[in-house]
């Protein structure tokens, strides 16, 4: 039976109110799931013509929630006062609480809305620096973190443990990568050469998707390992998670846990939460931005930072509807994701005769694919101008990845030399495998036409 | 093709694009051809998304954005989701240094490298107040040395001085302040006693916050006056926190000689939320930098280059002043024009609603930019905050009249004066009509108390 106009989504008449009574984790409606034709329409804001295969760097938000959105925002446009007074709080706790309910938190206390990873990375790392500052971590003590780390949180990194007296220690993930064993191994290395100035490991950073390359890391083992070793605390940085793996905090048992909801979860930019495990007793975590909230505990420091549009932090309830119109909810779309990258990377791989960059179990919707050593990608700038150059010549969204060779033995090859760039591709649920056979006849093209990437046009 | 911005699915979108397709250079003169000014139908139009059944004199607390910015705002976030990589690579970049120029030349500052944008001025006090407290602790400053701010100063703002400096060992003096208030002269005297105060025990003065338009109460400061004084004192670092004054209040950074200087473009300026300059004067290589709390890629290039990227977010807001300034030129007189328009109109619905009510302004109209107090009768016995904000639910809940109440306490011996006072705001879309509206809803409540 085909809905009512009024309650189809689509139609932007999502009335925000309605989503206080749903429970995320109520089973997907099987009666009428989302078809092929709906799931076009809702991205049919997306640039068309075009493959969009890069959903990692900045997500993708369906019209549906965009609509929610909007409906949030003139709300607020028209008697702000009432909105501020009345609203907005309520909305985010019902936000607050749907996270919580997806991500096994025991307390909602607990799950704090920022904007993004990069702003959770800036609260975690500050508490850290502070630390340092006063003493309680010692001088020659260690933050431990992999090599491949966000920039962007790198730079946090440096910025707030490096002046306050703390040193860093940078664990090389192997890549290509071939278990979960080998990254266990070079980890715990990385804690030995922690202790070196006999000092302790006080803080790990361990990606649970590292961004590039990308691969999927064994953060519950890692953790437990890092326990052993006395580590103080584990932050785990999940920006791709929430929509591509399994979360569980609980399970996972990190201190600090962030992943952004706009990547692979539907929301409009930029949403993330950060759990903390046992908020209350963290007394000195707070927001960078100080305003009327302070030392109410990072939830409700969060949720106002100062007049700003907070319309991608109430959406939540919105975007569960909308996964729960697909066959397995969140499940099934992450599943038909995983299976569809990886068909498709395998696919590439071949028609290329490269490789994949990870075997398919350490891939979430993602997967890094070796480019033919032909291309020549021998710096990021080469990197880059592929990149361009598919952009503006081919259609097509990838981002591209250079890596140096290190020894001889280990190093990928294809049968005309070695293997040093790689695309990552991504599949989210607007992707159609044209998207990958056009990248596929792409670089088939451009090696038929003998071109190398410093010879590719970028403009 | 491109889909149309205004198509079926955006049907809850009421508002006009006003045939501005594309966000163009703008020009800076306002219209010269009065046939061409805006007209108070178009006017009506821009604001129709605001709730009619409110007389909404509050434009202080949360501004207001007309329908074409908002539109022009839809267009910005709906070419970002088109192509994001695109947008991040090709685009964000320069509308942002486009918004920070036109910002620049609209405050009289003289390198655009002086001009980042933030989210708004919390954002912008946490930055400053940061670099304080790490100037604390490591040594530059030393533990007992002062800053001073004002006793009116923002909430959210003396949390952050909390957080801040006090917490880095600094000793913050707060500088009480007369309301209601007579005079410039009032302020000056107080201000040099809290200066006295901090040098007293051979401590450093090293910054002084001071509001431009304070909150609430709401009074204009004599800044530049102010960071003379400074100047001559020694203060080392001046911050002014105005929040309030683009748009409000003339903004002129070689005028007032501040060494930082915020203000919201949200308030007062027509932009949607949120979005805020924060002014950082040139100091001489190898002086101590600023840094945005939230670090990215982009760190070490400057705060005005981190603050353009913290991360993926929603940069809409930021890059729509050229639309906000496109509108703002509609009007005669432009911003010049609407500040003077809504002063007057202000001042003389304030006089009115004192006279009616038997009361009195809080401050002399020279001292007044868009918003004003004005006492409320007495009868209504207003004894405390929560009486304040009690008052403020029941005029917008019974009455639809949205206005901040501000409790006054009474100073020592002071008998039967008034100790409740409403912030009213005058911008481009209130109507005499609101102020009656308010006139007759405390007359009421008034009657009823007798």
């Amino acid at each position: 039976m085909p809905q009512d106009d009024d309650e189809d989504p689509r139609n932007g008449a999502v009335e925000a109110n309605d989503h206080a009574h749903q429970s995320p984790l109520k089973k997907p409606r099987l009666t009428r799931p989302i078809s092929e034709p709906d799931i076009l329409q809702e991205f049919s804001h997306h640039q068309q013509g075009f493959a969009r295969i890069n959903n990692g760097s900045f997500g993708s938000c369906p019209r549906s929630v965009l609509s929610a959105q909007n409906t949030w925002h003139l709300r607020f446009l028209q008697q702000p006062d009432e909105f501020f007074f009345n609203s907005l709080r309520k909305g985010i706790l019902e936000s607050r609480a749907a996270v919580k309910a997806l991500i096994n938190a025991d307390d909602v206390d607990d799950v704090s809305l920022v904007d993004n990873a990069t702003t959770a990375a800036a609260i975690v790392l500050q508490q850290v620096g502070r630390q340092f500052a006063d003493g309680s971590f010692r001088k020659n003590d260690a933050v431990i973190m992999f090599h491949c780390a966000f920039p962007a949180v790198k730079k946090s990194i440096g910025a707030y443990i490096g002046p306050a007296g703390g040193s860093v220690v940078e664990v090389r993930l192997p890549f290509p990568v071939r278990s979960n064993e080998e990254i266990i191994a070079e980890f715990k290395k990385g804690l030995e050469r922690g202790k070196i100035n006999g000092g302790r490991v006080r803080f790990a950073m361990i990606d649970h998707i590292t961004s590039m390359p990308s691969v999927v890391l064994p953060v519950r083992e890692l953790i437990r390992v890092c326990r052993e070793e006395g580590v103080d605390q584990v932050f785990v940085d999940g920006a791709h998670s929430i929509g591509s793996v399994p979360v569980d905090v609980k399970e996972i048992d990190a201190d600090f846990y962030v992943s952004n909801l706009y990547k692979w979860f539907f929301a409009p930019p930029a949403v993330a939460f950060l759990h903390c495990k046992n908020s209350k007793g963290l007394v000195d975590l707070h927001h960078p931005v100080v305003s009327q909230e302070y030392g109410k505990g990072l939830a409700l420091e969060s949720s106002w930072v100062g007049n700003r549009d907070y319309t991608p932090q109430l959406v939540v309830p919105s975007i569960l509807e909308f996964v729960n119109r697909f066959e397995g909810g969140i499940k099934g779309i992450m599943k038909r994701n995983h299976d569809g990258v990886v068909k498709m990377g395998t696919m590439l791989a071949e028609s290329w005769g490269t490789m994949l960059g990870s075997p398919p179990e350490m891939c979430a919707s993602m997967i890094m694919v070796g480019l033919p050593s032909r291309l020549c990608v021998t710096s990021d700038d080469d990197a880059m101008s592929l990149r361009t150059h598919l952009r503006v010549y081919h259609r097509i969204e990838v981002p591209t990845y250079y890596q140096a060779l290190r020894n001889e033995d280990r190093d990928p090859k294809d049968k005309d030399g070695f293997i040093t760039g790689y695309v990552r591709i991504s599949r989210q649920i607007y992707n159609t495998d044209e998207d990958y056979h056009r990248l596929k006849n792409a670089i088939n093209q451009i090696l038929e036409d003998g071109k190398i990437c410093s010879m590719l046009p970028v403009e | 093709m491109d889909s149309p911005t205004t198509n079926n699915h955006n049907h809850i979108h009421t508002h006009h694009l006003n045939g501005a397709s594309t966000i163009s250079q703008p020009s800076k003169k306002p219209k010269l051809l009065s046939s061409s000014f805006i007209t108070p139908a178009e006017i009506h139009e821009e604001f129709s998304h605001h709730d009619p059944s409110v007389a909404r004199i509050n434009n202080g607390s949360f501004g207001c954005c007309p329908a074409s910015v908002i539109a022009a705002q839809h267009r910005s976030q709906l070419h970002y989701l088109r192509q994001p990589d695109n947008f991040y690579f090709n685009e964000l970049k320069k509308g942002i240094l486009q918004s920070r120029t036109i910002i620049k030349d609209l405050v009289n500052a003289k390198h655009v490298d002086e001009i980042s944008i933030v989210d708004n001025a919390t954002t912008a006090a946490a930055i400053v107040l940061q670099h304080t407290a790490w100037s604390f602790h490591e040594g530059t400053f030393q533990k007992g040395d002062v800053v001073l701010m004002l006793h009116y100063a923002y909430g959210a703002v003396k949390k952050s001085m909390e957080a801040y400096v006090t917490r880095a060992g600094g000793h913050v003096i707060e500088v009480p302040l007369p309301f209601p208030v007579a005079s410039n002269e009032e302020i000056v005297r107080e201000f040099r006693k809290a200066l006295e105060r901090g040098k007293s025990e051979g401590k450093r003065i090293r910054l002084a916050v001071i509001d431009h338009v304070t909150s609430m109460p709401c009074v204009v400061i004599p800044v530049k006056e102010l960071v003379q004084i400074c100047r001559e004192e020694g203060v080392e670092k001046v911050f002014i926190d105005a929040a309030h004054s683009i748009g409000c209040v003339d903004v002129d950074m070689e005028e007032i000689g501040a060494d930082f200087y915020t203000s919201n473009l949200h308030k007062w300026f027509f932009c949607p939320p949120s979005i805020a300059f924060l002014y950082t004067r040139k100091i001489p290589k190898g002086g101590s930098e600023l840094h945005h709390p939230v670090v990215s890629h982009e760190y070490g290039n400057g705060l005005a280059v981190e603050s353009a990227w913290i991360g993926t977010r929603d940069y809409s807001a930021q890059l729509v002043v050229p639309a906000a300034l496109e509108f703002v030129n509609r009007f005669q007189g432009g911003i010049e024009g609407i500040k003077k328009r809504n002063h007057d109109a202000v001042v003389e619905m304030g006089e009115m609603l004192a006279q009616s009510w038997g009361t009195h302004l809080g401050s002399p109209p020279d001292m007044c930019g868009s918003m004003i107090m004005v006492g409320l009768p007495t009868s209504l016995g207003i004894a405390c905050d929560d009486d304040a904000l009690g008052l403020r639910v029941h005029l917008r809940e019974q009455f639809g009249v949205e206005v901040p109440i501000y409790y006054r306490p009474p100073r020592d011996g002071e008998v039967g004066c008034v100790t409740g006072y409403a912030r009213i705001s005058h911008q481009v879309y209130n109507k005499v009509d609101d102020y009656h509206k308010f006139r007759d809803a405390v007359n009421q409540l008034v009657n009823n108390e007798i």
